[in-house]
């Protein structure tokens, strides 16, 4: 029991193995993971107005159509991997659209009414429902990270993953933390606690039954779901306990840093990336989410700018107007981007073990912010690759909602005139396609954060 | 195809059928009809012929109708002999075929016969045996209808029914029913054995316990009957994931109770006036000012620090004391020198990262109001905040409640008590570095409505975590000074002796102190100490079913069902405490005395003196009228107003309680029970203070009952609208207990986007609605209740126009009775409605009592509590007794 509490603390729910439920399905595609993963950046992406000169280079959205798009130098490094990804605009969470973009990444996975001030309510966050479902198959339900780690504050998350009540998952941002969760052998503690607790069960059960001798018909049936209850948790622990045995999975460490710290940028972001690469590759997870920083600045994100060679990630947002300043911001989401498709390429270059397709056609990753120019939480830039056997249809670019055919609303502003201004443009409700997501990954629902239906054209 | 479908009885369709066939020959036959017949029932019909009913005030209504109550003539039952009664009962067929039969086929056979079969009720071919036969429920339904001379319908002169004939064939019936209903009490499914509600369970830890604050945050909420109640045997379920909570919880309040090692040292912040306007108005420059000036008019409307001697005041708004690790000393001397919170301001006190993650903050301030004239209270709200970086903060209200400030030149300490484990905190209070920002803020704030009404404060203590003595009193409940403290074996008996049974409300054997023993061995050597390992077991017990179920025994096969006076004990402390039984409940059920008639009065009395039965009034009242409602309008945002609304009718329960008022006073009385903010919104006068208390009121003010109720009226609301629909159905589930079908399958939706409904008003659009044929049977018996309710607002404000137009309040039933607004709508219950109102009172109470839906074979007992209520004076304490008095609640 309470080394499921011990590894919330880390980051990490702790799954149960559902050993059985592999013998239930057949087939290559049926036994095939399903895998989820979802990159958050704050601070958004630089969009110039069009008589910017910075416009044609370092706009963020592509030109053209949903087939033909170009690619500005923001993504062109993704220009190799063109048809493993597809590119959506027009997308937000309608209740945060009016508030400032720095509390906003709390509810990118949510889609919670978290508002700018006041009393805090958030709901559970889109890799948590899949973790609901797709938990019980793995070691670990789900893989929480972030480059600052814990939870952060109220409207200053520094995790992107909060369950079923709306509290946060704490986020794990230390490599070699991760790793020894990862792949190191479970602790004799709770080695220990599992087995107090069947030894508590086991005197509930049995205690419980004398009470049954003295029920009614009727009233027995009621224990009975009671004694149920006992058993299942009594099954889950078992399998617990079976994970604890279970072999850790042996995985190459050549590629690891452990140590890399967010001073070393390139290395730090290649380590996390590496290790949601070896999660998945090794099905000690299928779902994980990773924020890169905080809204607002200071702390390992600002490093991770500053150790390419640019100013506070934070700051970039707030110099666009200076000489160079859109370039600057231009170059930092570049290289974000290019640390995504690094880690896109190597899904893509790794075929499932049961042959059915590449790691890539088995996962759908992706990547976005929650305010799209200055502090603005509305029309969010995602990227999301690969899931061709999930049903994805990728080598596009997608706009939705109206009245913002070339992204510029909002565009150029670096004042609250921005965030605080009218809605002019009229989006979709970013819900709609985490609702495809949770169909195509198996989870049957039809709404997510109140809103029923999926995303047409996906 | 059609056809054959409709058909088809689904077998929901079938549960609904008797009640919605019945409403169909209501309604429909009452269309047929023409003309105008003198009403059946003589007594009723005094009433009705008696000068036009206007002139008739309510207290004469309710005087009549009290007169005419059948239900207080009537006989009680004997008390039930089941093995004898099986026996003797046979039915009475013969007075069936002889005389009841005859006047069925004479005045319902055209209707409800071969040739229409109204409401699918067929009265040929209903079986007269009802202790055997399959026609039960809709026998009841005749009887209904005919008792509350319903049928035949008004003005049917062919199919009019004689006083003699109604009164036979009610009379029949009701023996025939009252023989079945006692045949078949003893086939009814026991779901006596039920878990805890949510709301049971909590309090029952925290009773157990000692504890302060709730736990029970994670439990999903409990679903609600079909009569609305929340601790139904049947939806009280169990799930693993349930079960794994109730283990957590456990854990989290075993740890707040007991405690390990050393007093922690406490965290003080001391905040002494006199010393703070020392220190900010000593350095050269500081603004002070004199409150006597006429210029500093605005600068004392604003919080500050005065000097009352001199005069001498300086703004004051913020402060951040340094804490000590020392308890705080005996308070000064009251001083002349206060803070003064004007209404709507506050003190924000910057706390630091100091605070400790769990345990009681006690936050104790020394307060006197400025002025005993104005009217009004003065109240002190607390909030908790943190502001960690640009737009990434929070503040919550942490006081449960507003605490009145006691009167001026009299200042009293104030208290508070939070669980700093249960309130969001600042995350980043544990950083090295400074940002994001680690500190915490309390704010102190004065939320007086009455302007003018400040808040002097001299003195603010703030400490934690807060405990009343070392060890706390929680801890040594449990690990209790014993003798044999030092022999693990024989005190760890001891404890677990005393803690088993208070958990358990009952004795424990030998043998599960036995078990309980094993699992303490076994983990012993896991911990440190004997204590750590005991909370474990403690633990394993909070979550044993005889903690979590109100447990119930299986009787010997031929006993009536009769529980011991553990159980009893139980089912007491549920019913009026929402709880688990104190040591003098548990102590009388140990000499087996709770059975005995006068010790369980007595028993009751102190029960319902205890504050403890706030919870049942609270519980209870929320669940019968469904208060939970107004929590999902989202159109009242005056948060006060709100919570005023949601009190008022719980207030109003509590008064009548108290004085052992009658159950009628909830249909209508001449007093309202509100606060200030309540009274404002009703516009009655000279009503001041957060306290709800009787005042009187006059009929212009149009209150006085729980008809009238803000909450009542509002929660059966559509945002800005009034909805006569949901009003008239929460009338008949709540009131009258007499719910509406759900809607058939066939109900076509309002089509809002036809031009032709959009000009309509509210009223013709339901009368359109109505006129569908698939509409018309259930609506005709459901929109008069909330069109007489129409001269009511969203808000539940009394108007008399709604936009231009007059308000119609005036509505048919489909007997053509008119209820002419709240007035009307209430001297018809008062006048027609007093048994069924009280037999409704009765079945909701003894619902909740009993923690289980009622079937027909309690029917013998409720009519006996409710003719016996009606006999004694229909005061509510009487029923709670004569709730407790029944056999029903003494068996399974």
């Amino acid at each position: 029991m309470d080394r499921r509490r011990f590894l919330c603390g880390t980051g990490i729910a702790l799954a149960l193995p559902h050993f059985e439920t592999f013998a239930d399905t057949s087939g290559a595609a049926a036994k095939t993971p399903k895998r989820f993963l979802s990159v958050y950046h704050p601070d958004g992406v630089g969009l110039p107005v069009k008589d910017d000169p910075a416009w044609k280079d370092w706009s963020w959205f592509p030109r053209g159509g949903e087939r033909d798009f170009e690619l500005t130098k923001v993504l062109d490094v993704l220009e190799p991997l063109r048809e493993q990804i597809t590119i959506y605009s027009g997308l937000s969470h309608p209740a945060a659209r009016r508030v400032h973009g720095h509390s906003n990444a709390d509810q990118y996975l949510t889609g919670a009414d978290t508002k700018g001030h006041g009393p805090y309510q958030n709901s559970i966050s889109l890799d948590q429902v899949i973790a609901a479902h797709a938990g019980r198959f793995t070691r670990h339900a789900s893989l929480v990270m972030s480059t600052n780690g814990g939870i952060g504050g109220p409207r200053g998350a520094q995790t992107q993953s909060f369950n079923r009540d709306g509290r946060p998952i704490p986020a794990m941002n230390k490599p070699k933390q991760i790793f020894d969760m990862l792949f190191e052998t479970g602790s004799q503690q709770a080695a220990a606690e599992l087995a107090r607790s069947k030894s508590a069960l086991d005197f509930l059960m049995d205690s419980s039954r004398s009470l049954d001798r003295r029920l009614s018909q009727h009233d027995r049936r009621t224990l009975q779901q009671y004694l149920d209850s006992v058993r299942d948790t009594e099954v889950k622990l078992t399998k617990a306990q079976q994970w604890i045995e279970t072999p850790i999975p042996q995985v190459d460490t050549s590629n690891l840093s452990l140590d890399a710290d967010p001073r070393e940028a390139k290395l730090y972001f290649e380590t996390m990336y590496e290790l949601i690469y070896l999660a998945f590759a090794s099905d000690s997870t299928r779902v994980a989410t990773f924020q890169l920083g905080r809204e607002n600045g200071e702390g390992p994100h600002d490093l991770l700018s500053l150790a390419v060679g640019l100013g506070g990630a934070h700051r970039l947002t707030h110099e666009v107007k200076k000489p160079g300043g859109w370039q600057n911001l231009g170059t930092y989401n570049r290289y974000q981007a290019q640390e995504f498709g690094r880690f896109v390429k190597k899904l893509q270059d790794t075929p499932e073990p049961n042959g059915n397709g590449t790691m890539l056609d088995n996962t759908f990753a992706m990547h976005g912010s929650a305010s799209s120019s200055f502090h603005l939480s509305r029309n969010y830039p995602i990227i999301s690759a690969g899931g061709r056997n999930l049903g994805f249809d990728n080598g596009r670019y997608l706009k939705f909602g109206s009245g913002n055919e070339d992204n510029q609303a909002g565009a150029g502003v670096t004042s609250d005139a921005g965030w605080r201004g009218e809605i002019e443009a009229e989006e979709l409700p970013l819900a709609h396609l985490f609702v495809t997501v949770l169909q195509r990954m198996g989870v049957e629902t039809d709404t997510f954060a109140g809103y029923a239906g999926t995303l047409d054209r996906v | 195809m059609t056809t054959s479908k409709t058909n088809r009885r689904s077998p929901r369709a079938f549960l609904f059928l008797p009640v919605m066939l019945a409403f169909a020959v209501l309604i429909v036959v009452s269309l047929v009809a023409r003309g105008n017949s003198a009403s059946a029932d003589d007594r009723l019909a005094d009433v009705r012929s008696a000068p036009s009913p206007e002139v008739i005030s309510l207290q004469q209504a309710w005087q009549q109708g009290r007169a005419a109550s059948v239900l207080r003539k009537q006989d009680t039952n004997p008390p039930a002999d089941p093995g004898a009664d099986r026996e003797a009962a046979s039915p009475n067929l013969q007075t069936f075929a002889d005389s009841i039969l005859p006047v069925l086929k004479r005045s319902c056979l055209d209707c409800h016969g071969p040739d229409h079969s109204e409401g699918r009720l067929r009265v040929d071919q209903l079986d007269p045996n009802l202790l055997t036969g399959d026609s039960v429920a809709q026998w009841r339904e005749v009887y209904s209808v005919l008792s509350n001379s319903e049928m035949p319908p008004e003005g049917e002169e062919d199919y009019a029914l004689s006083n003699e004939d109604r009164g036979q064939i009610v009379d029949w019936l009701s023996d025939e029913l009252n023989k079945a209903s006692r045949v078949r009490q003893s086939e009814r499914p026991r779901s006596s054995f039920r878990r805890l509600a949510r709301y049971e369970y909590d309090y029952a830890l925290r009773d157990l316990l000692g504890l302060q604050h709730s736990l029970v945050d994670q439990l999903p909420p409990e679903s609600t009957s079909d009569d609305g109640f929340r601790n139904n045997a049947e939806l009280l379920q169990m799930s693993a994931m349930q079960f794994q909570t109730y283990r957590k919880i456990a854990r989290t309040a075993l740890s707040r109770a007991c405690v390990t090692g050393d007093r922690p040292p406490p965290v003080t912040y001391v905040l002494s006036m006199p010393e703070e306007l020392a220190r900010v108005a000593a350095p050269e420059g500081a603004k002070t000012f004199d409150v006597h000036d006429d210029d500093s008019r605005g600068q004392v409307r604003r919080a500050h620090l005065v000097d009352q001697d001199s005069g001498l005041a300086i703004a004051y708004r913020a402060a951040s004391p340094q804490p000590t690790d020392q308890l705080p000393g005996p308070p000064p001397e009251v001083s002349t020198v206060a803070l003064v919170l004007p209404a709507n301001n506050e003190l924000k006190l910057n706390l630091d990262r100091f605070l400790p993650d769990e345990g009681r903050l006690k936050v104790r301030i020394r307060a006197a109001r400025s002025d005993n004239e104005l009217a009004g209270d003065a109240c002190l709200q607390l909030s908790f905040s943190a502001h960690t970086s640009n737009n990434a903060n929070f503040s919550n209200i942490v006081s449960d409640r507003d605490v009145r400030v006691p009167a001026a030149a009299a200042p009293q300490f104030v208290e508070f008590d939070i669980s700093l484990g249960d309130i969001q905190r600042n995350p980043f209070r544990k950083l090295e570095t400074k940002f994001p920002r680690r500190d915490e803020f309390l704010h102190i704030r004065n939320i007086t409505p009455t302007s003018g009404l400040n808040v002097l404060i001299d003195y603010v203590e703030i400490t934690a975590p807060y405990y009343e003595q070392w060890p706390p009193a929680s801890h040594t409940a449990i690990f209790f000074e014993s003798p044999d403290q030092s022999n693990e074996s024989v005190y760890g008996r001891e404890v677990l002796q005393r803690f088993v049974r208070r958990a358990w409300r009952r004795p424990v054997t030998n043998s599960e102190l036995d078990r309980l023993m094993l699992l303490l061995e076994s983990y012993r050597g896991e911990f440190d100490t004997f204590e750590a390992a005991m909370l474990e077991v403690l633990a394993t017990v909070l979550v044993h079913p005889d903690f979590l179920y109100l447990a119930s025994h299986e009787a010997e096969p031929s006993a009536a069902a009769v529980m011991t006076d553990h159980e009893l004990a139980s089912r007491l402390s549920a019913f009026l405490w929402a709880s688990i039984p104190d040591d003098e409940l548990l102590s009388l059920a140990d000499k087996g005395r709770l059975q005995d008639p006068d010790v369980l009065t007595q028993q009751v009395g102190r029960m319902l003196a205890d504050p403890k039965s706030k919870r049942f009034a609270r519980h209870f009242v929320e669940q019968w009228l469904g208060l939970e409602g107004l929590d999902n309008t989202t159109h009242i945002k005056d948060r006060t107003l709100r919570q005023s609304m949601h009190d008022e009718p719980v207030a109003f329960f509590e008064n009548a309680l108290r004085h052992n008022r009658s159950i009628m006073e909830f249909l209508h009385s001449d007093y309202a029970v509100v606060n200030e903010r309540l009274a404002r919104h009703y516009g009655i006068r000279d009503v001041y203070g957060v306290a709800f208390r009787e005042v009187p009121v006059t009929a212009g003010q149009h209150r006085g009952g729980l008809l009238t109720a803000a909450a009542v009226l509002a929660m059966n609301s559509d945002g800005q609208h009034s909805n006569p629909l949901k009003r008239g159905v929460w009338m008949l589930e709540r009131v009258l207990h007499d719910p509406p079908p759900p809607p058939p399958p066939d109900v076509p939706e309002v089509d809002l986007t036809d031009p032709r409904i959009l000009q309509m008003t509210l009223k013709e659009r339901i009368a359109d609605h109505r006129d569908n044929a698939a509409c018309r049977s259930c609506h005709s018996r459901i929109d008069p209740w909330g069109i007489a309710l129409e001269n009511y607002d969203a808000m539940g404000a009394y108007r008399t126009k709604i936009g231009k137009e007059p308000v119609d309040a005036s509505a048919e039933l489909f007997d053509r009775q008119t209820l002419d607004g709240m007035d009307g709508l209430k001297r018809y219950l008062l006048l027609e409605r007093q048994d069924q109102f009280t037999r409704a009172m009765v079945h909701k109470l003894a619902a909740y009592a009993l923690g289980r839906s009622l079937t027909f074979g309690d029917r013998v007992e409720l009519e006996n509590i409710a003719g016996e209520l009606r006999r004694q004076g229909d005061g509510l304490r009487d029923l709670i007794h004569l709730v407790i008095q029944s056999p029903l609640f003494h068996t399974l």
